[in-house]
């Protein structure tokens, strides 16, 4: 039997997201394309999943296959909002050929746009241009460019994540979205590789503090160890532990804005946990927050007694860069 | 300026007092970092794994001002008498054959004379192990996490406190208190302790034995230790006045076993090689002292040579008896071999007997041990001739024996000879030469002069600078422009030979005077190391002021 050959995004599913005091429906896709070009982040898994030798042309070719698989599968009127990830920056005309990103506008139009990029590949011209593409006059902001910045500490930037840039050249980069008509979504990174638990809560703290300014919206990832990485290495060492869920909702509660936060991955090893026992009470009330900021059950679960909420605590003051990870 | 004073040691493990500008602390022993070690905490986003690449390691490893941070991918070195911290080492308990490289890299770049002081790794079920690691300084992160935990900490691991902190029978303050952070710190101070009695009794190695069990981790590690021989076998003293308790299975591969077995085979010299006779060891030791071996000799009247096949050891030749560890072993008698000894004491004895074609050998042996004889010969192509009727002490047994050995030239077994080819690797012309004196007092004499004494502790020969004339190389130390008194100091040591282990006796030879000694040390540790006592001088022999 011949197999047919469709291409298809790494992944697409439908959720929803907090948006300006509503709910929207959104539907997040994660395009398979030419790959990161810097592709060196210590947790980063995408950067394996990505067309190796392919021409500009026949690149373009596939991506846009993929864009037409997603309106083949979801009716446009499902949904409101499109959040577009690549495994690198969708505005890196390598990885995505100018003439991808046209058709992504025009299959796209009318929808409220999120799309993932490394601050180098902001350019106001292409920003613009794709705003013009999509902008029906139904969105004030139609577009965001999404940015990882992970973190606002440029020495854990670059020690912990290898990320490549700066704090400034982050900055640079909001400034030309905005001149482009866009708004910029932030992305920070909670407990990278390196960090004792009590680092990687202050980094947050100080990363939300400093970033908001900039941002429209601030999104907090949690570390998780993804296949073939180098914190799956140390990990499996037992050298890295993603960060406990008590970690996270105390950020949360002292964060000054809203900060959206999908504990992808929560309550398994591999990902955000505590002791397994309290996780899933704490993963909803997260979830919960995110979506509809409001801090009353996040107060609640923090109040909450666990057994394992003395050894997070003993973790955040004893746990010491010489001396660390304490627990898995 | 800090220094180590080791006063003890066995393998990587060391005990003594560390000086500093305040109070002595005698090691091994549990500190508390933030007291001791201020500048520790401060360093923040210092964190770096033990398995970082060389390159991540060279730019972000930190600098202390308290302790020099080391790390297995680095080049950085400390000096005497400094603490050496190995940060994270706690992880590396959970990877044994990572742990065992890590450890040799950061050991054999570090000089001896140094403190190691592993962060929150010790647990009262894991300390004992990092003692023999040569680790000296702990703290007590690992057992306040139990208690946070609720987990109850003893030696054989770590319990829910819900059922063992008015249950375990542990008399101490802390469970007398209901105050579970109280006992789990005692237990880590007491196991501390007891683990350091323990190197004090030169029975480490039979309490690491036990204190392995706890963890499977630490079972691996013991055997990766003894696997990793040129590593270790260095460290591993030459003599023991303790009983060598071969109770477990990783015994049979103690550096100590492997050590003798390959002198034996090797260096060691027989006095006869026309007729063998193989006889069962005794519990007893020396094996002459039994009744057993009484019969034995009385049935051979020194017409063959006399080998004992025994596990651990492989095999011992009469001569060697007295030697450590020949005898001081002890091991459980169950009258079964296991496929590890029989491999073991087959190997060795194949090996002996491909170096020493014996005219004739003899099994005085019956059934199992037989049956190993009789691999051994076939290995090296040699035939034997088995003497047991029934068991080997039976009439018709030692009536066989002395029927094979009639006709046989008598021939005193040479005990000088022998000894002193497995200890100094030299084959001694020993006319003329006389033991003599009483079981604990005895000597080699020429005449009227002494060349060696016997410790009658260790069977080890003591030889006078006469002696020392007999033994054409090796063993010597060479010193700087002094006069050794009582102790040579390893500072002062400008060369010695590689093969010297602790408690070989030793020539020590400078330009003002020659002395005879024994090594406190190691060869390896003498000549890195910057303090602390090298060898125990016995003799000393000045030069004459002008002849030097």
């Amino acid at each position: 039997m011949i197999s047919v050959e469709r291409e298809k995004p790494l992944a697409c599913w439908k959720g929803k997201d907090a948006y300006d005091g509503s709910v929207l429906t959104t539907l997040t896709v994660i395009f398979r394309t030419g790959g990161c070009a810097w592709n060196r982040c210590r947790m980063c898994g995408y950067r394996h999943e990505r067309y190796h030798g392919l021409s500009g042309d026949a690149l373009a070719d596939r991506i846009i296959r993929q864009v037409n698989w997603v309106k083949a599968n979801f009716r446009d009127d499902d949904y409101q909002m499109l959040k577009i990830f690549t495994s690198g920056s969708f505005f890196d005309p390598v990885e995505v050929p100018p003439p991808v990103r046209d058709a992504v506008a025009a299959a796209f139009r009318g929808k409220l746009v999120i799309a993932e990029t490394r601050p180098e590949y902001v350019a106001t011209d292409a920003v613009s241009e794709f705003i013009a593409g999509i902008d029906t006059g139904e969105w004030d902001v139609p577009l965001y460019v999404a940015m990882g910045l992970e973190t606002t500490d440029d020495g854990i930037r670059e020690k912990s994540i290898d990320k490549g840039f700066t704090f400034a050249d982050f900055t640079g980069a909001a400034d030309r979205a905005r001149a482009g008509g866009a708004g910029v979504k932030t992305y920070l990174m909670m407990k990278p590789p390196f960090l004792t638990e009590q680092e990687a809560i202050d980094d947050m703290h100080r990363s939300i503090r400093e970033a908001a300014p900039l941002s429209d919206m601030i999104s907090m990832n949690l570390c998780t160890v993804q296949s073939r990485t180098e914190v799956e290495r140390y990990w499996k060492q037992g050298a890295y532990r993603p960060p406990y869920l008590w970690s996270v909702i105390s950020v949360l509660l002292k964060a000054g804005p809203h900060v959206l936060c999908d504990p992808v991955g929560g309550g398994s090893i591999r990902g955000p946990h505590n002791c397994r026992t309290c996780d899933h009470d704490i993963i909803g009330a997260i979830t919960d927050y995110s979506l509809n900021a409001d801090r009353s059950l996040l107060r609640a679960v923090a109040e909450m007694d666990c057994t394992c909420k003395k050894e997070w605590e003993f973790v955040c003051s004893r746990e010491m860069p010489y001396c660390m990870p304490l627990t898995r | 300026m800090a220094r180590y004073d080791i006063r003890l040691r066995d393998g990587l493990a060391r005990a003594g007092v560390f000086h500093t500008a305040e109070e002595p602390l005698s090691l091994p022993a549990v500190i508390d970092p933030e007291k001791r070690f201020a500048d520790l905490a401060r360093m923040k986003h210092a964190h770096v794994p033990l398995s970082a690449p060389e390159g991540f390691v060279e730019e972000y490893l930190p600098d202390y001002e308290t302790v020099v941070a080391v790390h297995p991918h680095s080049s950085r070195t400390a000096l005497s008498g400094d603490v050496v911290m190995v940060g994270n080492w706690h992880t590396a308990l959970g990877q044994p054959g990572r742990y065992v490289r890590w450890l040799q890299e950061m050991k054999e770049r570090v000089q001896p004379d140094t403190v190691w002081y592993a962060p929150a790794s010790a647990l009262p079920s894991t300390v004992a192990f990092l003692i023999f690691s040569g680790l000296d300084l702990f703290d007590f992160t690992a057992v306040d996490l139990m208690t946070a935990r609720d987990l109850y900490c003893t030696p054989e691991g770590e319990f829910p406190a819900e059922e063992w902190l008015g249950g375990g029978g542990c008399p101490c303050r802390g469970c007398a208190a209901g105050d579970l952070g109280m006992h789990n710190r005692l237990a880590l101070a007491r196991e501390i302790a007891v683990a350091t009695r323990f190197l004090a009794r030169g029975q480490l190695r039979e309490f690491i034995e036990t204190r392995c069990r706890a963890h499977a981790p630490l079972v691996a590690l013991l055997r990766l230790f003894d696997g990793a021989y040129d590593f270790i076998e260095p460290a591993i003293p030459i003599v023991r006045t303790a009983q060598f308790r071969a109770y477990t299975a990783e015994s049979l591969r103690r550096p100590e076993v492997r050590r003798f077995a390959d002198r034996v085979t090797g260096r060691y010299v027989p006095y006869r090689t026309d007729v063998a006779v193989i006889l069962p060891c005794s519990a007893r030791k020396p094996y002459s002292g039994s009744r057993s071996h009484l019969r034995f000799r009385t049935a051979i009247r020194d017409r063959a040579h006399e080998v004992i096949m025994t596990s651990p050891l492989g095999l011992v030749p009469r001569e060697l008896e007295r030697l450590y560890p020949a005898a001081h072993y002890d091991i459980p008698v169950t009258g079964y071999w296991d496929r590890e000894e029989r491999e073991f004491i087959a190997s060795t004895l194949a090996a002996y007997l491909g170096r020493h074609r014996y005219r004739r050998v003899l099994a005085h042996v019956e059934g199992g041990s037989l049956d190993i004889v009789a691999d051994a010969a076939a290995r090296c192509g040699m035939e034997i001739e088995c003497t047991c009727r029934g068991h080997p002490t039976d009439a018709a047994s030692l009536d066989a024996l002395g029927a094979a050995l009639e006709g046989e030239r008598r021939k005193v077994p040479d005990i000088i000879r022998g000894c002193l080819s497995w200890q100094f690797g030299a084959d001694i012309d020993t006319r003329g030469l006389m033991l003599k004196g009483k079981w604990m007092n005895q000597k080699v004499v020429r005449g009227k002069e002494q060349l060696f004494s016997l410790d009658p502790a260790t069977g080890f020969f003591r030889p006078t600078f006469a002696g020392w004339d007999l033994i054409p190389e090796g063993y010597r130390i060479i010193i700087d422009n002094f006069v050794p008194k009582g102790d040579v100091l390893a500072p002062g040591i400008v060369d010695a030979d590689p093969a010297i282990r602790e408690g070989d006796e030793v020539l020590i030879t400078g330009d003002l005077a020659v002395a005879t000694g024994r090594a406190v040390m190691g060869a390896r540790e003498m000549l890195k190391s910057s303090y602390g006592v090298a060898a125990k001088v016995r003799k000393v022999h000045k030069f004459a002021p002008d002849s030097p």
